[in-house]
């Protein structure tokens, strides 16, 4: 990757604390103290993947298909690994990856995944922020909650595959016990959602909880004390070096502690119409 | 390898049935949390994904391997959802394995066994018909009655796999009521030799590595990050101390493990030389001056039970003198430079913990390599010190016992052929089938066994499996079990056992951080079909044979056992432990150092021992009266070393290292050891080359074997998460000795030796060192249900369906190294030569 420009940041993430780390470049924009003061208030969720601590154990993998029950033959998360170097100088590291839960590029605010919806953009819906306010958004099969989640509503998924092919990391696929809630022809789509039910109930990610190295850190962005939100700050991650695919524009909100440049050696992409790399297997 | 591409996902999903969850991502839901993640509060609990519903959490404990995690279940409507590690567990701090997380596939797998089966066809033909449980133990109560009121109760023979704390205590209890002592283990193929090893020196077993407090951390021979037998509780440790206070961490090994990679430094060593790089260490630090002084006193090091602190210096400094770096570098590919850098840096660490496991100890005198660890630990202040290497501290458990049977007998079949073991102190468990074959030292005439396997976990195992096949050799066979697997298949009636998601325990195994941790097991779920647990079996037969047991059921045993336990009693015995599932004492302290207590010698019987230094209690040794302890000795007194009371060092008498094993010993840590010469072993840790490699021919390749992250050796292959993460074990084969024999990546290729042959394919990779072979030893399993082997159990009843199994995408199911295995023994501690195998691979 040669350019340096940093990853896009969106204007409340600026306003409200990630700012700080992640405005390398950004706009800083005066807005007005009463919408600075309800975003404030609405998480930003996001994860830090620290490489240092990722000994390759697996158990975020089958923790994620125990917690979602994920059929086999698909993942919602998996642990890539990688040897490189000759004998007796070699290396061997691992990088867990999953949905990055992006915020989507400047023009469309949302992810490539959500633009692709035909679902989307759908209804407009309020979502209520721990101080009762509330924030609207716009729904759809696949959608942005504001709290930065992209979650999918299977009710309204009509399988048509479309977000399995725009999603660059290649992290989603069709579910084969949910059916397609308005194509009951078809399966709904489905990836991770970041344990929306553990997080709403004030729980973390599966994964994150079983994880020995604490390489998974989970937190809000929003909240300037948080540890996701130290870490950011203190390691620069907001930057193109330490998220995946940064030049595809879509803004991931999973950083990577990795000062070994561990990320870009071992990362193996999705070859189009594949999810091959997205299978986790121990050689 | 993998077929997932788009086409397969779109095929998948009109193939499927329905089990619709509700949408996700309902809107209007507000947030309970924001930045209190992760909070106390929360964690502990978890919900339904579907549903929405906070789900039922019970605390309990893991069983998938030895490590036993508190864990806590989350069960919905009946139904085990989840499992994760007990956040108030001290030892776990809340973390589980990928094992330990695909727990619930024990329990829902397709082919589970769940209901008593009788044999109908010949043995090993698959035929079987489903009985009742009243029919089954009348058949096996008649039986064993038989022996018993015959005088002959130990012609049944028990042999145990995995049986730990409460689950064998329950089951020694029973044996013994009953009257034999006929009881097998597996420790033999698994790690007697670090247990020998120890026990010969500081008479306790089981070190742990302090690396909360450690400063260096050098690793020969253990995969701590992947696997080992306390993996949870050190691993994440291991890590911690690496990343947060950047303790160096060297890993000595033939392969590039995920604990080598994730290590300061990778050393690639060749097979069987842990022992003499570590000597080569010691030899650096004695010749450099850089010991420390401190445990000198503690060591007995030459014959001389008296020799001076400086004499030992100088004996210890003469016996690795032959062990230069350069020598070491010859024989195990160790550059001389590294070892020196790494034994300096070692030595100068405030404080440092030496790491040692089945790659050092399941060799040709694997004993006497941890022998030698133990004395690089002891030489540089390591032992028992904070950060250092220490006694495992676990949980002591109270528990009711049943009246001994009067007859109570063994036949002599444990502990290997005459000669072939000088010290088999956990027995030679991968022996027990060829001497049953052997016959001349008495076969049992009923054989039951449980969480064990071995016509898949020994040596030769297809050897063993002929045996058990023979119903001329043993003509009665039990076996409990889950699964259909390669042992259960030659039963002539198998038990359904429960799973440990679904039976009662009390639970003990060693703390990571020195303080005890006395945790419980709790039935999650209720047990599937008729499964029973082995400890509510016990009473019942015990009953229909005509003796009665101290205990009704195994919940009873563990109910009796926490209110006897002072600790646990205090806190609220059983119910407590119910409710939390661990306690620990607030006020412990990690008891580092215990060998530095000094020790009142006035009691009633206690005497001087003039040789050794020992000072012992005659009247609680057995010896007639004092004057005849005194001529006969300390060390000549049978039962002497129950009498221990401390060992005098200049005139103090210091608690020091008591023999608590078999061993007899006085106080020292033995490093010139009286048992081992007297045998004509090593009585000093020193470099034995191991035979078969000494005498391999140049073109031949020694076969190494290891587990991964997401399996045990045995138990795990029909956990469909852990095996569609591994199902296939290729071969790792350097570049170089692949290229020699023009094998490329993926190639097919034949593996053979005198012992047996397999056909494989060859993983090409930097990440092993030339002129070996490793080949994991989980899986190339014959029976394991579906998810295991490929192919349905074919016994009748079983579990469930489970409508994820037509999504099982893999059709590769590895082969087994265990049949190129031949069942050779340690000469020292009778431990399974497990990595000494030498084959010839060519491009098949």
């Amino acid at each position: 990757m040669t350019e340096t420009k940093a990853p896009m940041v969106n204007r409340r993430d600026v306003l409200t604390g990630a700012g700080g780390a992640a405005a390398v470049g950004a706009v800083a924009v005066a807005v007005p103290a009463s919408e600075a003061k309800a975003a404030a208030k609405a998480p930003r969720w996001a994860m830090v993947m620290d490489l240092r601590a990722c000994i390759g154990c697996r158990a975020c993998t089958v923790a994620c298909k125990a917690e979602n029950d994920v059929s086999l033959g698909r993942f919602r998360t998996v642990v890539q690994e990688k040897t490189w170097g000759t004998f007796p100088e070699t290396k061997k590291r691992f990088l867990p990856i999953m949905c990055n839960h992006c915020a989507g590029n400047e023009k469309d605010k949302v992810p490539p995944c959500v633009t692709a919806c035909p679902e989307y953009p759908g209804e407009r819906r309020k979502w209520t922020i721990p101080s009762g306010e509330k924030i609207r958004y716009r729904h759809g099969a696949t959608y942005k909650r504001p709290d930065g989640l992209i979650l999918i509503d299977k009710e309204l998924c009509i399988g048509c595959g479309k977000c399995l092919d725009a999603c660059p990391y290649g992290v989603r696929s069709f579910d084969p016990f949910v059916k397609a809630g308005k194509d009951p022809t078809e399966q709904a789509a489905d990836k991770c959602d970041m344990c929306a039910h553990r997080v709403d109930n004030g729980v973390e990610p599966a994964c994150v909880n079983t994880c020995q190295g604490r390489a998974r850190i989970f937190g809000d962005l929003n909240d300037p004390e948080s540890e996701v939100s130290m870490l950011v700050k203190e390691h620069n991650l907001a930057t193109p070096d330490y998220v995946l695919l940064h030049e595809e524009g879509t803004n991931p909100h999973v950083f990577y502690l990795d000062p070994d440049g561990v990320m870009k050696t071992v990362y193996k992409q999705r070859e189009k119409g594949k999810l091959d790399h997205y299978v986790d297997q121990i050689p | 390898m993998t077929r997932l591409d788009r086409r397969n996902f779109m095929k998948l999903a009109g193939a499927s049935s329905a089990a619709l969850a509700a949408g996700a991502g309902a809107s209007g839901q507000a947030l309970a949390g924001t930045a209190d993640i992760p909070s106390k509060e929360a964690s502990g609990i978890d919900f339904s994904p579907t549903t929405g519903k906070q789900l039922e959490a019970i605390p309990s404990a893991c069983w998938q391997c030895v490590t036993r995690d508190s864990i806590i279940g989350h069960v919905e409507d009946g139904r085990l959802r989840k499992i994760e590690g007990n956040p108030n567990s001290i030892r776990t701090l809340g973390k589980l394995c990928a094992r330990g997380q695909a727990g619930v596939n024990q329990v829902y797998f397709p082919d589970r066994i769940l209901y008593p089966l009788q044999r109908v066809g010949k043995r090993g033909e698959h035929k079987w018909k489903r009985i009742s449980w009243d029919e089954a133990l009348d058949t096996i109560a008649a039986k064993l009655k038989e022996l018993r009121d015959a005088g002959t109760p130990e012609l049944f023979m028990y042999q145990y796999g995995r049986h730990k704390a409460s689950q064998a205590a329950t089951m020694y209890d029973f044996m013994a009521a009953y009257g034999t002592k006929t009881i097998g283990n597996h420790t033999s193929v698994c790690e007697a030799g670090k247990w020998v090893g120890q026990e010969s020196l500081w008479g306790g077993m089981y070190d742990n590595w302090d690396y909360d407090n450690t400063d260096f951390v050098v690793i020969f021979g253990s995969n701590n990050f992947e696997a080992h037998t306390n993996h949870i509780p050190t691993a994440q440790r291991l890590i911690r101390a690496k990343v947060q206070r950047n303790v160096p961490v060297y890993t000595f090994d033939v392969r590039l493990t995920n604990t080598a990679a994730m290590s300061t430094e990778w050393v690639p060593i060749n097979v069987g030389h842990d022992g003499l790089v570590m000597l080569a260490m010691c030899n650096v630090i004695m010749n450099e001056g850089l010991f420390r002084k401190d445990h000198f006193k503690f060591m007995r090091v030459t014959k001389d039970y008296k020799a001076s602190v400086d004499d030992r210096i100088a004996a210890v400094t003469s016996q690795v003198a032959a062990f230069t770096p350069e020598f070491a570098e010859e024989q195990s590919g160790v550059p001389a430079d590294k070892i020196r850098q790494i034994a300096r840096d070692f030595a100068k660490a405030n404080s440092a913990c030496l790491v040692t496991y089945r790659g050092t100890v399941m060799h040709y005198h694997g004993a006497d390599q941890e022998r030698a660890a133990m004395l690089l630990a002891a030489i540089t202040n390591n032992l028992d010190r904070a950060g250092g290497r220490v006694m495992g501290v676990g949980a002591g458990w109270k528990h009711p016992s049943s009246p001994v049977a009067e007859v109570h007998k063994s036949l002599n079949i444990n502990d290997g052929f005459p000669g072939e073991a000088a010290y088999p102190t956990h027995h030679v468990s991968h022996q027990v089938w060829p001497m049953i074959k052997d016959g001349s030292h008495g076969r049992p005439k009923v054989y039951w066994w449980s969480c064990y396997n071995p016509a898949f976990i020994n040596g030769d195992n297809n050897g063993v499996a002929a045996i058990m096949a023979d119903e001329s050799i043993v003509p009665f066979q039990i076996c409990t079990t889950i699964v259909y697997d390669e042992s259960s298949q030659y039963a002539d009636i198998i038990l359904p056992d429960v799973t440990y998601l679904e039976r009662w325990d009390w639970e003990d195994m060693v703390s990571a951080n020195q303080i005890a941790e006395f945790y419980i097991r709790q039935p999650l779920v209720k047990p599937l079909g008729e499964a029973r647990c082995q400890g509510d079996v016990w009473p019942e037969l015990a009953k229909r044979i005509g003796f009665e047991l101290a205990y009704s059921s195994k919940e009873d045993f563990v109910r009796q056992s926490c209110e006897m336990t002072p600790g646990v009693k205090g806190a609220g015995g059983f119910e407590y432990m119910k409710k939390h599932g661990v306690w620990h004492d607030p006020n412990a302290k990690p008891n580092y150092g215990f060998y530095e207590a000094t020790v009142d010698t006035s009691g009633d019987g206690v005497i001087l021992d003039d040789e050794t230094g020992v000072y012992w209690n005659w009247k609680k040794s057995g010896a007639k009266d004092e004057a005849e302890a005194k001529s006969v000795g300390y060390l000549k007194t049978p039962g002497a070393k129950k009498g221990y009371v401390a060992q005098d060092i200049d005139g103090t008498a210091y608690l020091a290292y008591p023999p608590n094993t078999k061993f007899v010993k006085a106080g020292y840590l033995d490093f010139y050891s009286d048992n081992f010469a007297e045998k004509g072993l090593p009585a000093f840790p020193t470099y034995t080359p191991i035979p078969e490699h000494t005498k391999k021919a140049d073109d031949e390749l020694i076969l190494t074997t290891y587990k991964t992250a997401v399996h045990t050796h045995s138990r795990t292959t029909h956990c469909k998460w852990l095996s569609e993460i591994k199902h296939d074990n290729p071969a790792w084969i350097n570049s170089k000795t692949a290229a020699e024999r023009g094998i490329k990546d993926g190639d097919a290729i034949k593996v053979t030796n005198g012992t047996g042959e397999i056909a494989t394919t060859a993983y090409v990779t930097e990440g092993i060192i030339p002129g070996i072979i490793a080949i994991s030893h989980s899986l190339g399993r014959q029976q394991s249900g579906v998810y295991g082997s490929g192919k349905a159990s074919p016994t009748p009843g079983g579990g469930a369906a489970d409508p994820d199994a037509k999504n099982k995408w893999w059709d590769k199911h590895g082969v087994h190294p265990n049949v190129l295995m031949a069942n050779w023994s340690d000469p020292i501690s009778g431990t399974m030569r497990w990595m000494d195998n030498v084959v010839r691979v060519a491009k098949a």
